[in-house]
């Protein structure tokens, strides 16, 4: 299309859009997610098989990683920023975890209480001998 | 060689469907003869078939979004035909007949009517409402609207070769399983809601980034028409949703063909796993279809009130948190499955809540009135009529979100009535209203108010006749989907909604006969202002039809009802009289992908649904290469030069000098 359309929306860029940086910020910044990445994972696996820690305490370890790891990969690769230039990303991103949220926990929620009712037939046995 | 497809898919001991789909083809094959005889076929295809332009699309989607409302009318009148007569007796259509036709009516209507409608309404308009030559996307546009038509093609097709669902329009299991329905209705049914369903969440993504990405100067958020914002609210639920739906059927076609168990009875499948995700997508949907309908109404009253939107601040707001709780109510639809009075409770109230902003829009829609020189053009009547029946089906509606009473009312036809009251009486009536409203915007030229206006009251009566008998027959008792019963009550009652179909149907003869005398008279018709209405919003700057550019500049926004601003300030201060400079325009080259891909899709979808595996194989790469080839090209722009923009844009200054003078007196 004409370059008259995109003079209007100033700061507002596309993921992968970015301009002003070198190429050797840019590698470095690849660099440094790339080991975060790998020294998460890492830990993943470690704290996953270890005896070192209190062992209710492993599941929670993994959960607080995994958010990490999707942080970094935001950050370092997929470049969402609190920039101005960023709004319409993080907005929808903040809209896309709202609806995973509101579904998944709806339909845990939901599944749950279906099941509590009406237990499938094995299950209700059991409770009922 | 050719799968399960064999002669007995043709329903030769069946008259009904035959005959019914031998008239559809020899129509088919004569219109098609008449193209090809006449010469129109280079026409057809370089400026429609392939054309990438918003307007173009947005044509052809409200072109299959009326064909298939006839479809499922037909549907629809052999249902209330059907209930008419089948008391204590078999009627006319026997149960496997019945059980397809409310199936397909609900599948067409939903998908082949109503999201077309909105989606075509959107497309033609949005990018001219915001001041920008076309949507972010334009070959991936036409791409979306040729896969929607390769779904109703398919439905179309399941008439004469095999058969359709017999399980309703949303398919439920264990019904919809292999063991219970081992036909291809099912198939046909999930297919072609997958091939369409992509083609929906491509045109969502694409009129998402039109209206984050492509305004015009000028055009903040705060200063969109209300239908941009619907627009944005709608196609961000569409984003959201829409893969619920593509990924709960791909689960049950898992369960059909390769054994999967998600959703049988037994060997640990959840059935309810299905209603749960099904309604998590369906409920959205609700607010995908009737948000753009309060976007068009909200244009509608504006204009023919000759005011600004009442409370846009609020209004804005008011879509915008629909478009948050949408997401929040989807267990009212399975109130009776047994989630238990704490789950119940929670969705009931917000079942009540998202009730609310609705009826702030209500009140915005009457407070803009209130004061206002009512102009009652036909699509006014259109607007009014969708807040009278509304609040009507937001009543009931709110009564069945009450978790004790939807105990009594689940499944009886008194839903069936409510949701018929706010889809016919809110998204049909928006569609015909934007319909009425833009069309001299898309074609230059008027339609006919007389007959306009005979079938917006047709329609009207013929809804009460037809839907209210239906509240009295659920409250006593009946339930939907009856092929036959034997309770003397409800006799009269469905006798009744019959006679109102019978209105209806004169209602839709009204408006074809609308198009047909409109299309007759169309040079005395001729609009030659671009601005019929005394319009607001800057589709109305330009000329109608609009050229394929637009705008030969784009315009400069400073407040809100862009348009109407412009006219006022240019009687102010009396025309600008200097001849701008023009400059060369690019615009995006016309490609015959869309077309291409669904016809590979076609193949492959029919293929799927009767097991020709070699044939699956064929339309998978053709659609495939189609993409390759496409994303290969070296040129996707032409330039449209200045002199020719200038040649287009003078006429249209010339013709709304004449106009501005009058502006405002109307």
């Amino acid at each position: 299309m004409s370059d008259q359309t995109h003079m209007q929306v100033e700061h507002d860029i596309a993921p992968g859009d970015e301009e002003q940086h070198s190429v050797g910020e840019r590698i470095i910044g690849y660099v440094v997610g790339l080991g975060l990445a790998l020294l998460l994972t890492a830990l993943s696996f470690f704290i996953a098989g270890t005896d070192l820690v209190w062992q209710p305490s492993i599941p929670v370890a993994l959960i607080v990683l995994a958010i990490a790891q999707m942080g970094v990969h935001l950050v370092f690769f997929l470049h969402i920023t609190t920039g101005p230039d960023n709004t319409n990303n993080v907005l929808a991103l903040a809209f896309g975890l709202l609806v995973v949220f509101l579904v998944v926990g709806g339909t845990v929620w939901i599944m749950g209480h279906l099941n509590q009712n009406m237990p499938p037939m094995d299950q209700f046995i059991r409770m009922h001998s | 060689m050719l799968g399960k497809l064999d002669w007995s898919a043709i329903p030769f001991d069946q008259p009904i469907p035959l005959i019914a789909g031998a008239v559809v083809l020899v129509g088919i094959l004569a219109v098609l003869i008449w193209v090809v005889v006449k010469g129109h076929l280079p026409y057809l295809w370089h400026e429609w078939i392939t054309s990438v332009d918003h307007k173009r699309i947005g044509v052809m989607y409200i072109l299959l979004a009326s064909v298939m409302l006839l479809r499922g009318g037909s549907d629809a009148i052999m249902m209330r035909i059907q209930q008419a007569i089948a008391y204590q007796s078999q009627g006319y259509l026997p149960p496997e007949h019945y059980n397809q036709i409310f199936s397909a009516h609900g599948t067409i209507m939903i998908f082949f009517v109503a999201m077309p409608f909105v989606i075509g309404l959107m497309n033609l308009i949005v990018p001219l409402q915001l001041g920008v030559r076309d949507v972010a996307f334009p070959t991936l546009n036409s791409v979306g609207f040729w896969l929607t038509a390769t779904g109703a093609l398919l439905v179309n097709l399941s008439l004469v070769i095999g058969e359709f669902a017999r399980t309703g329009w949303l398919a439920f299991p264990p019904l919809s399983e292999l063991s219970y329905s081992p036909g291809v209705g099912v198939d046909y049914y999930a297919w072609s809601l997958q091939i369409s369903g992509v083609g929906t969440l491509v045109a969502g993504i694409n009129l998402v980034t039109t209206v984050l990405k492509l305004r015009t100067k000028g055009m903040n958020y705060l200063r969109m028409p209300m239908f941009c914002w619907t627009t944005l609210a709608s196609n961000l639920l569409i984003v959201a949703a829409f893969p619920i739906l593509t990924a709960t059927l791909a689960m049950l076609l898992l369960d059909r063909y390769l054994g999967f168990h998600f959703f049988t009875n037994e060997a640990g499948g959840n059935v309810m796993m299905f209603m749960n995700l099904i309604w998590a997508w369906g409920h959205p949907e609700v607010y995908i279809l009737v948000l753009p309908a309060f976007g068009i109404f909200s244009e509608v009253v504006s204009t023919f009130s000759g005011k600004a939107l009442f409370g846009y601040r609020s209004m804005v707001l008011a879509t915008m948190a629909i478009c948050v709780i949408a997401f929040m109510v989807w267990l009212h639809h399975f109130f009776t499955m047994g989630a238990g009075p704490d789950v119940n409770a929670i969705f009931g109230i917000a079942s009540m809540i998202i009730a609310v902003p609705t009826g702030v829009k209500i009140y915005n829609w009457l407070f803009t009135m209130y004061g206002g020189r009512i102009r009652f053009a036909t699509p006014m009547l259109w607007a009014i009529g969708f807040m009278v029946t509304f609040i009507i089906g937001g009543l009931t509606g709110v009564l069945v979100a009450v978790p004790p009473a939807d105990f009594m009312l689940h499944n009886s036809m008194f839903l069936v009535a409510h949701f018929h009251n706010v889809i016919i009486g809110g998204v049909l009536f928006g569609a015909f209203a934007g319909f009425e409203f833009w069309f001299p915007k898309a074609f230059g030229f008027r339609l006919d108010e007389r007959w306009g206006k005979l079938a917006f009251w047709f329609t009207f009566t013929g809804f009460y006749v037809t839907f209210v008998p239906l509240y009295v027959a659920g409250m006593l008792g009946m339930t939907r989907r009856l092929q036959h019963y034997d309770v003397a009550e409800w006799r009269p009652w469905m006798i009744v909604a019959a006679v109102g179909m019978a209105v209806l149907s004169i209602g839709v003869i009204c408006q074809i006969m609308q198009i047909v005398v409109s299309i007759r008279n169309r040079e005395a018709l001729r609009d030659r202002t671009g601005d019929p209405w005394d319009g607001r919003s800057l589709e109305w700057a330009t000329s109608s039809p609009p050229p394929v550019f637009n705008f030969a500049f784009h315009p400069d926004v400073r407040g809100e009802d862009a348009y109407w601003d412009m006219k006022l300030s240019a009687q102010q201060q009396s025309l600008d009289h200097t001849a701008p400079e023009y400059y060369d325009i690019e615009m995006p080259k016309n490609s015959p992908t869309g077309f291409v891909c669904a016809f590979f899709a076609t193949i492959m979808g029919f293929a799927l649904i009767w097991h020709i595996w070699w044939m699956v194989i064929l339309g998978g790469i053709g659609a495939f290469a189609t993409f390759v080839v496409f994303a290969w090209r070296d040129h996707d722009e032409y330039v449209i030069p200045a002199a020719e923009v200038a040649a287009i844009d003078r006429v249209n200054i010339e013709e709304r000098r004449n106009l501005v003078s009058m502006a405002g007196t109307i």
